[in-house]
């Protein structure tokens, strides 16, 4: 087993706090960005269903490439560094947020939009003030999946020079440091499994404050 | 959006030929009918006679196929819907206070989106559920789950008030609580109608409270007027069948004398009780979780009357015990008769009493359930 010593000694040797800041500085923009993109696209073929199937089934197919030919796939439009792997991010991220976000608003109970129509609320309104609150547990549903998501595809981002925890990992295969693997490795899990409960403690928060089932 | 204000008071509203087709049967087939502003118009019949379809057809939430609905003379096809709802208050059923929102916030949303300022809305909202008698620094900040169901109710009215709407609409706001419940809030909602002397159509399918609430009752069957009038030209004069089905008193009272009390009363249950000892606002928060209006009150075993939790919410900041606020009620034996018991009830202008087998409380009689256990 790796004495703290040595565990502090990979760590400084790799160069860890500046590749955790960037693996997070990249992860960050990446699911931002999906947000912003995926609740869009979400509201917007909930606003137009006849988009919504073609929309959903092209958003499936990205998502069955597999990541590391997606983000090869991009290399030549954005170049070594961040970009490809940012852009895989958002692009494998966009479906679970839309779909949650659409499923969401279509599934909000009939009775509250009917009440809503009735006191004379515009459609607009409606949107933003009764569906997409009531839809918010669901929407957070989807981000939790795509924080997930997004993870595992920044981690890969060593392979063509992203920086991040993926090129302590990628050093430590190529230059066979196990030690560099294991704390690399565990750290980048350790991570993933505190996003994920930070982002579940929301998602449970907005259940208590929005869900009603 | 700030809407303009389309009418301030209704002189009328006509319904001219009105049809609303289904595929290939009619919901509602050539009507006419005409609401006379201050009034209070009941539209009552079987399920399927077109009565809710009616109702929406006034603020626009169904679209008739052919006729016209004017309001004060002006056709509401040529009105944005939008601002034909916000002058009209809206109170249904199963009142669809929005989950996410405070009651507060619930009944402040319309005049939010009209561009009221915060304490405008405050005031607002504050005045509305005192009218209601729902004190505001115990409710504005609570979600609609944490009510019982009629105080769900009353904030359903408060929210229907918000914009002081000259007209109402109301379909079966009372047909989903328990007929204790509904007794009370039919009794308040006559005070309140009284006092804000609006015009109201309102739906039901329970005679009885048509005949309590009403000016005048339209009756449909099958998507057609058969009869409107007020009550007593419908119970005198009926005009078929199915008006003197539905407003015959005569067959009610038959069994009358043959009846006892124990045949007619609601059974008892524990949740009914408090204890002589308990606080008011202990008993509030009691009965809110019971979702009851009204309890009894018990020293022991001993029956000291009841208390009603519209009575209780007045006298929130004093820590009066029960014992000093309850207040007499009727009691009957169960073997007493039902002609005896009901005016009894009546002289003494009480709803509601209790029935004793020696010291033990076995049912509760509710003058309108018994009416109604007779048809």
């Amino acid at each position: 087993m790796l004495s703290i010593q040595a565990i502090a000694n990979v760590w400084e040797r790799n160069l860890m706090t500046m590749r955790t800041i960037e693996h997070l500085h990249m992860f960050s923009i990446a699911l931002l960005l999906s947000i912003i993109i995926g609740v869009s696209v979400g509201i917007f073929i909930y606003m137009k269903p006849k988009t919504a199937n073609p929309v959903l089934n092209f958003l499936n197919i990205v998502e069955t490439i597999p990541d590391l030919a997606l983000i090869v796939l991009l290399l030549p439009i954005l170049k070594l560094g961040a970009g490809p792997t940012i852009a895989a991010c958002v692009l494998y991220s966009i479906l679970p947020i839309a779909r949650n976000t659409y499923t969401g608003l279509k599934n909000v109970d009939e009775q509250y939009t009917y009440v809503a129509q009735a006191i004379g609320l515009s459609p607009r309104e409606a949107l933003l003030k009764v569906r997409i609150p009531m839809s918010l547990p669901l929407i957070a549903g989807g981000i939790r999946i795509a924080l997930v998501f997004c993870m595992g595809v920044v981690t890969l981002g060593g392979l063509v020079a992203a920086g991040g925890l993926g090129t302590v990992l990628q050093n430590g295969i190529q230059l066979y440091q196990k030690d560099a693997i294991l704390v690399a490795g565990l750290w980048t899990g350790l991570l993933a499994v505190l996003l994920d409960g930070f982002a579940g403690l929301i998602e449970k928060k907005l259940h208590e404050r929005y869900g009603t089932w | 959006m700030q809407t303009e204000r389309l009418f301030d008071r209704i002189d009328s509203i006509q319904l001219k030929g009105i049809t609303k087709k289904y595929g290939e049967g009619f919901a509602v087939k050539d009507l006419d009918l005409e609401v006379i502003g201050g009034e209070l118009l009941i539209l009552i019949g079987p399920s399927g006679s077109g009565k809710t379809t009616t109702l929406r057809m006034i603020n626009r939430m169904i679209e008739q196929d052919e006729g016209s609905v004017t309001i004060n003379g002006i056709d509401t096809k040529n009105v944005d819907p939008v601002r034909l709802r916000r002058n009209i208050g809206y109170v249904i059923q199963n009142i669809g206070l929005f989950p996410h929102m405070t009651i507060g916030e619930n009944i402040g949303l319309v005049p939010k989106l009209e561009g009221w300022n915060k304490k405008e809305i405050e005031e607002r909202v504050k005045t509305l559920l005192e009218f209601v008698s729902l004190p505001p620094d115990m409710f504005m900040n609570r979600y609609p789950k944490q009510l019982s169901g009629g105080q769900q109710q009353r904030v359903g009215l408060a929210r229907a008030m918000a914009m002081d709407p000259p007209l109402f609409l109301m379909d079966e706001p009372f047909g989903a609580l328990d007929p204790i419940l509904r007794k009370q809030l039919q009794k308040e909602f006559l005070k309140i109608k009284n006092e804000i002397n609006r015009t109201i159509v309102f739906v039901t399918h329970d005679i009885e409270e048509a005949l309590v609430l009403g000016d005048r009752i339209a009756i449909m069957d099958q998507g057609e007027l058969v009869q409107v009038g007020p009550p007593e030209e419908l119970i005198f004069n009926p005009a078929n069948e199915l008006v003197a089905d539905i407003v015959d008193n005569q067959r009610k009272f038959k069994h009358m004398d043959t009846l006892k009390v124990k045949d007619l009363m609601s059974p008892f249950e524990d949740k009914y009780v408090l204890q002589a000892k308990t606080e008011a606002c202990d008993a509030v928060d009691e009965m809110t979780k019971r979702d009851l209006e009204t309890a009894f009150v018990f020293d022991e075993d001993a029956l000291l009357g009841q208390v009603e939790i519209v009575d209780l919410m007045k006298c929130r900041h004093r820590e009066e015990k029960l014992s000093e606020l309850a207040k007499p009620i009727k009691t009957f034996q169960p073997m007493d008769s039902v002609a005896f018991a009901l005016s009894e009830m009546k002289n003494s202008g009480e709803y509601l009493a209790i029935v004793m087998n020696s010291k033990h409380p076995v049912g509760i009689l509710v003058s309108d359930e018994v009416l109604l256990k007779l048809i």
